[in-house]
C-alpha cells in the first residue's frame, strides 16, 4: 500500500535581498525526503534553523518548492497548478506553533473554527456553527467559550481552537509545528494525549515537528532527524532513541533531558 | 562614497520626476496663457497664432519637454509671458527676497528652539517645562494663516510696523544705515510670523531627542565627574542628540524657499511665493515650472545636506556606509 | 487622566463643536446671505444686562447701533431705543441638516438687528455667515480626508499586499509627492483646474484636490502594517483553507488598518479644513456667496478692512477650537497605540 505522503528530494532556495545576487541564496531545505504511511505518525526532529519550517510550508503547499516532488495519495502536489492545489490544500492542514499568532486575537473562538467553512463556501450560517460547536466539543473546549475572543483564552485552550480548526475540513495529513512547544509541561501532556485520542478515532496522519526528543519518542512511529536543511537519519522510533547514528541526533538526545523519578535516583533520559 | 552616489542619484530622479510632472500637468489641464488674449476681439486670431508659435506651445508635448531640458542644461529656464521676459532672472530676484526671509527666520528659530529644548528637557515636568509645554501647545494649534493674519492686523492698528512689501517709498534716498533699518522694518513682521510658526515644532524635536538622551549612563558618569551642568548639557547631551536635529536642520534648509509662500502672499512680501501664485492663475507655464524646480532643488539638496552633515557628525554612520 | 477618558473627553467636545456647526440654522440668528445695505461693517453690539437708566434686565438687551452724525465709519449706541435678546426666537426660515424645515433659532431681536460679531460689506450677520462658513469648511476636511485615507489606503494595501514592482513604483510615486510641497502642489493643482465654476463645483474640486494631495503619507503607514500582518500565521492559516486575496485583504488585514488610519483622520482633517481656508483666501477656492472660513477671510486683504474692521478677523479664531480639538484625539489615540514613547514625531507639520 502506498504512503500518504511521501516527499521525493525536495529543495528550497530563498532569495535573501537583492534578486539579482545569485550567491545570496539561502537553502534551507537540500533534497529531503521522507515518507508517512497512513494513519501513523512521523516526528521531525531537528534544531532551529534546520529547515523544518519550510519543510511543513512546503508539503502544505503554502510555499512552492524550488524543484523535487511531494506526492500525496498518488498526486504530486508540487507540479499541480494553483487551482488545483487548492482543491489539495484543505486535505493537509497545518497547526502552528505560536496561537498567539495562528489565531487572529480579536475574532472570537466560534469564528475561528468556523472561518474553514467560511472561506470554502460550506454550509449556511446556521450550519457552520453548529459544526463549529461540535468541533469545539471534540477538542474539550467549554462551549461558553464560544463566544470569547480568542485573546481572551488561555495557551492551552488557544491551541486546542487552533486544533479544532484545523480539523475543520476534515484532512487527512495534519502537520504540527512545534505545536506543542510554547506550552507548560502539565498542558504538553493534555494536548498531547488530545492528539493520540484523535488520531485514532479519525484515522489522522501525523507529521509531528519538534526539538523535543521525549515529546517524540511519546507521539511518534516512525523518528526522521534533520540537520541542515538533510534528513540525517530516519527509522523507527525505537531504534533510533536506543542506539542514533549521526551526531546531530546524538546531540539533540542530549539536549532534552527527562528526569524519571525514582526514590532517591534521578536519571537523564 | 558609494552612499553620497546613491543619495545623489536619488536626488537627480526626484528633479526630473517632478519636472516632468509638473509639465505634463500644466501641460494636459485646460486653459493656457493665451486663451484670455483669444478671448479679447480686440486682439486678432492670426496674432495669437503667431505668438504661440514663437513660444512653441502648438508642438507636440515630448518635443516641448526635450527642448525645454535642452534649455535647462544651458543654464535658461524658458520665457515668461506675463512678464515677457526670461524665466531666470525673474526667478532669481524674487528667490533673493524669500531667502533673506527665511535665512533669517530659519537662523533665529533654531537660535531660540535649542536653548529652550534644553532647558525644557532638562526640567522634564517640573515647572518651566510644563510652561514651556504650554505655550507650544497653543501656539501649535494656531494654524500660519490665522497667526499671520493676527499679526498683520496688529501691525496696522499700532502702526509700529510697515505692512507689506520691501522696501518703503523713497527708499533710494535714504542713508545706507537707513536703508537696513527699512528693510529690518519690513522684514519682522514675516520673519516674527514665519518662526513663531516653525518654533513650537522644532522646541518639541529638541526636547524630545535630548530628554532621550538624558537618561543614559555616560551622561551620569560625566555628572560624576564633576563637569558642570551647562557644559554637560550642551557639550555631551546636545551632541548624543544630534541625530535626528540634524536631519531636522537639512529639513529645515530644504523648506527655506518653499515654507514660506503663505506669509509672503499674506504680508505683500515681493519673494518667490507671491509670484508663483500669480503665475499659476494666469498660465505662465515656464515661471511655474522654474519656480517649483528651484524649490525642489533647495527640498532635494536640504535632505542631500542633511545626510552629508550626518554623515560628517556621527561616526557610526561612517563605518555603516563604508561596510556597504 | 488615563488615556481612554482623555480620549471620550475630547471626543464629546468634538462631537459638540461639530453639532453646533451642523445645527448652524438653530444657532444662527439670520440667513447667512440676507443683506443690509444700510449696515455695512458695523461693529460687533455691545450686550448688556444693566441699561443705561441702572435698571437691571435678567434678559439682556442691546442697543442697536448707529453711524455717528457727520461720520461714515463711527459708530454710536442709539440708547433711546432699548432692544431685548429673545432666545428660541422664531426666525428666518431654514432647513436644520439640509432636509428638516424649522423657523426656530436660538436667539435673535426684533425690531433691530443683533450683529454679535459685526457686519460686512453688505450687511450681512458675521456670526451666521461664520456658522454657516463652517459647515463648508469642516465639510470640505471631512470630505477630502475620506479621498485621502481611501486612495491611501487602496495604495497601500496593494503595494503591501503584492509586493515586487508594484510595491516599488508606488512608493516611488509617494516618495514623489511627500517631496513636493504640499501648499504648491494645491495651488498649482487647483489653479490648472477650469476656475469660472459654480459654488457646488467649485466645492466638489476643492474637496478632489486637498484629497488628492495628501495620499502618500497614510498609503506609506498602511503599506506598513500590511507588510507585518501579512506573516502573521492566521493570514497563512487562511491560505492553507483556499482563501483568496479579497478574502485575507478584507477580512484579516484591513480591521489591522483601522487604528492607523483613525489616527491619520484625527491628524488630517484639520490640515485639510486649513488647505480649504488657504484656497478660499486667495480666491482658489468656494467662492461667493457660498460662505466658507477662508473667503470670509478673504476681505482682509483690502487695507481698509485691515485698519478699520477688526471684526472681519474673528473667523479665523473660529477654527482654533477644531484645530485643538483634532489634534488633542489625534495625540490620545497615538498614546493608545503606543504608550511609552515619550514624544510623537507626528506626522502634523504639513509637507
Amino acid at each position: 500500500m502506498q504512503p500518504l505522503l511521501r516527499v521525493e528530494n525536495l529543495v528550497k532556495h530563498y532569495a535573501a535581498g537583492r534578486p539579482a545576487s545569485l550567491k545570496d541564496k539561502l537553502t534551507a531545505l537540500d533534497g529531503v525526503s521522507l515518507s508517512i504511511p497512513s494513519g501513523e505518525t512521523l516526528a521531525l526532529v531537528g534544531e532551529s534553523g534546520s529547515g523544518k519550517s519550510t519543510l511543513a510550508l512546503c508539503i502544505a503547499c503554502l510555499e512552492p518548492p524550488t524543484s523535487g516532488s511531494i506526492w500525496f495519495e498518488g498526486i504530486d502536489a508540487a507540479a499541480l497548478g494553483e487551482n488545483q492545489q487548492c482543491l489539495l490544500r484543505p486535505q493537509i492542514q497545518l497547526v502552528f506553533q505560536d496561537p498567539a499568532s495562528s489565531l487572529n486575537p480579536r475574532w472570537t473562538a466560534l469564528d475561528i473554527v468556523s472561518e474553514p467553512f467560511l472561506v470554502q463556501g460550506r454550509f449556511t450560517k446556521p450550519d457552520r456553527a453548529v459544526r463549529a460547536l461540535q468541533l469545539l466539543d471534540r477538542v474539550a473546549i467549554p462551549r461558553k467559550m464560544a463566544a470569547r475572543r480568542a485573546d481572551e483564552l488561555s495557551g492551552g485552550q488557544k491551541q486546542r481552537l487552533a486544533i479544532a480548526r484545523a480539523l475543520a475540513l476534515e484532512p487527512k495529513l495534519l502537520i504540527l509545528d512545534e505545536a506543542l512547544s510554547a506550552l507548560d509541561c502539565s498542558v504538553q501532556a493534555q494536548i498531547s494525549n488530545l492528539l493520540l485520542d484523535l488520531q485514532s478515532s479519525l484515522g489522522l496522519t501525523y507529521l509531528f515537528i519538534t526539538h523535543d526528543f521525549a515529546m517524540a519518542a511519546h507521539m511518534a512511529d516512525q523518528i526522521a532527524v534533520m540537520y541542515q536543511g538533510r534528513i540525517v537519519e530516519s527509522g523507527p522510533s525505537e531504534k533510533i532513541l536506543s542506539s542514533p547514528n549521526h551526531e546531530a541526533t546524538r546531540s539533540l538526545m542530549a539536549a532534552t533531558p527527562r528526569f524519571i523519578e525514582t526514590p532517591g535516583v534521578l536519571v537523564h533520559f | 562614497m558609494r552612499y553620497f552616489i546613491r543619495r545623489a542619484l536619488h536626488a537627480v530622479f526626484l528633479l526630473f520626476g517632478v519636472s516632468l510632472l509638473t509639465f505634463l500637468f500644466s501641460a494636459l489641464t485646460p486653459g493656457n496663457y493665451f486663451d484670455e488674449m483669444r478671448l479679447n476681439p480686440q486682439i486678432s486670431p492670426e496674432t495669437v497664432a503667431a505668438l504661440r508659435a514663437q513660444y512653441q506651445l502648438d508642438r507636440p508635448l515630448p518635443v516641448r519637454y526635450a527642448h525645454w531640458l535642452n534649455a535647462v542644461a544651458h543654464g535658461q529656464l524658458g520665457f515668461s509671458f506675463a512678464y515677457n521676459n526670461p524665466v531666470a532672472p525673474l526667478l532669481w530676484a524674487r528667490a533673493r527676497n524669500t531667502l533673506l526671509l527665511t535665512i533669517t527666520a530659519t537662523l533665529l528659530a533654531w537660535l531660540v528652539a535649542l536653548p529652550l529644548g534644553v532647558w525644557s528637557a532638562a526640567s522634564f515636568g517640573r515647572a518651566p517645562d510644563r510652561v514651556l509645554s504650554r505655550t507650544t501647545a497653543t501656539l501649535l494649534v494656531v494654524p500660519d494663516l490665522v497667526l499671520a493674519l493676527g499679526l498683520l492686523i496688529l501691525a496696522v492698528r499700532t502702526g509700529w510696523f510697515p505692512t507689506g512689501g520691501l522696501v518703503s517709498d523713497g527708499f533710494d534716498e535714504l542713508s545706507v544705515s537707513h536703508k537696513l533699518r527699512d528693510i529690518a522694518l519690513h522684514m519682522t513682521l514675516p520673519v516674527v510670523s514665519l518662526v513663531l510658526a516653525t518654533l513650537p515644532m522644532l522646541v518639541r524635536h529638541v526636547r524630545a531627542s535630548v530628554a532621550d538622551v538624558l537618561d543614559a549612563p555616560f551622561l551620569r558618569a560625566a555628572a560624576g565627574h564633576g563637569i558642570p551642568q551647562r557644559k554637560l548639557l550642551y557639550r555631551y547631551a546636545l551632541r548624543a542628540a544630534a541625530n535626528p536635529l540634524i536631519s531636522l536642520f537639512g529639513f529645515s534648509v530644504g523648506t527655506l524657499l518653499s515654507g514660506s509662500l503663505l506669509v509672503e502672499v499674506v504680508m505683500s512680501w515681493p519673494g518667490l511665493g507671491p509670484l508663483l501664485l500669480e503665475s499659476i492663475l494666469a498660465r505662465d507655464l515656464y515661471v511655474v515650472i522654474g519656480g517649483v524646480l528651484l524649490s525642489m532643488l533647495f527640498l532635494v539638496g536640504g535632505n542631500l545636506f542633511a545626510d552629508i552633515l550626518l554623515y560628517l557628525a556621527d561616526p557610526r554612520i561612517r563605518t555603516a556606509a563604508s561596510a556597504e | 487622566m488615563t488615556q481612554r477618558r482623555k480620549f471620550t473627553r475630547w471626543l464629546i467636545v468634538m462631537v459638540a463643536l461639530h453639532g453646533i456647526i451642523a445645527a448652524a440654522g438653530f444657532f444662527a440668528p439670520y440667513d447667512p446671505v440676507e443683506q443690509d445695505r444700510e449696515r455695512p461693517y458695523f461693529p460687533p453690539v455691545h450686550i448688556h444686562m444693566m441699561d443705561t437708566q441702572g435698571h437691571f434686565h435678567l434678559r439682556p438687551v442691546f442697543y442697536p447701533l448707529r453711524l455717528r452724525a457727520g461720520s461714515f465709519d463711527q459708530h454710536e449706541e442709539d440708547t433711546a431705543t432699548t432692544v431685548p435678546l429673545k432666545f428660541f426666537q422664531r426666525g428666518a426660515a431654514y432647513r436644520l441638516l439640509g432636509f428638516v424645515p424649522s423657523h426656530l433659532h436660538l436667539f435673535g431681536a426684533t425690531g433691530a438687528r443683533v450683529y454679535l460679531l459685526g457686519s460686512d460689506a453688505y450687511g450681512r450677520d458675521q456670526l451666521s455667515r461664520i456658522l454657516y462658513g463652517g459647515q463648508v469648511s469642516l465639510l470640505a476636511g471631512l470630505l477630502g480626508a475620506t479621498v485621502t485615507l481611501f486612495l491611501g489606503a487602496l495604495i497601500g494595501m496593494a503595494a503591501g499586499y503584492f509586493g515586487g514592482w508594484r510595491d516599488e513604483l508606488l512608493m516611488r510615486i509617494a516618495e514623489l509627492f511627500l517631496a513636493l510641497p504640499w501648499l504648491y502642489l494645491l495651488f498649482a493643482l487647483r489653479a490648472f483646474l477650469p476656475l469660472a465654476v459654480s459654488p457646488l463645483e467649485a466645492f466638489l474640486l476643492v474637496v478632489i484636490v486637498i484629497g488628492m494631495v495628501g495620499w502618500a503619507r497614510p498609503a506609506r503607514l498602511v503599506r506598513g502594517v500590511v507588510l507585518s500582518v501579512k506573516e502573521r500565521d492566521f493570514v497563512r492559516a487562511a491560505r492553507g483553507f483556499g482563501a483568496s486575496d479579497v478574502y485575507l485583504l478584507r477580512r484579516h488585514i484591513l480591521p489591522e488598518t483601522a487604528s492607523v488610519l483613525l489616527t491619520q483622520a484625527a491628524i488630517l482633517v484639520p490640515q485639510f479644513v486649513l488647505a480649504e481656508m488657504t484656497l478660499s483666501f486667495l480666491g482658489l477656492g468656494v467662492p461667493e456667496p457660498m460662505s466658507s472660513w477662508g473667503n470670509l477671510l478673504a476681505a482682509l486683504q483690502q487695507y481698509n478692512v485691515l485698519v478699520s474692521y477688526w471684526w472681519m478677523y474673528l473667523p479665523a479664531l473660529a477654527i482654533v477650537p477644531f484645530f485643538l480639538g483634532y489634534l488633542s484625539l489625534a495625540s490620545a489615540l497615538q498614546q493608545r497605540t503606543r504608550p511609552y514613547k515619550i514624544e510623537e514625531k507626528s506626522s502634523w507639520s504639513p509637507s
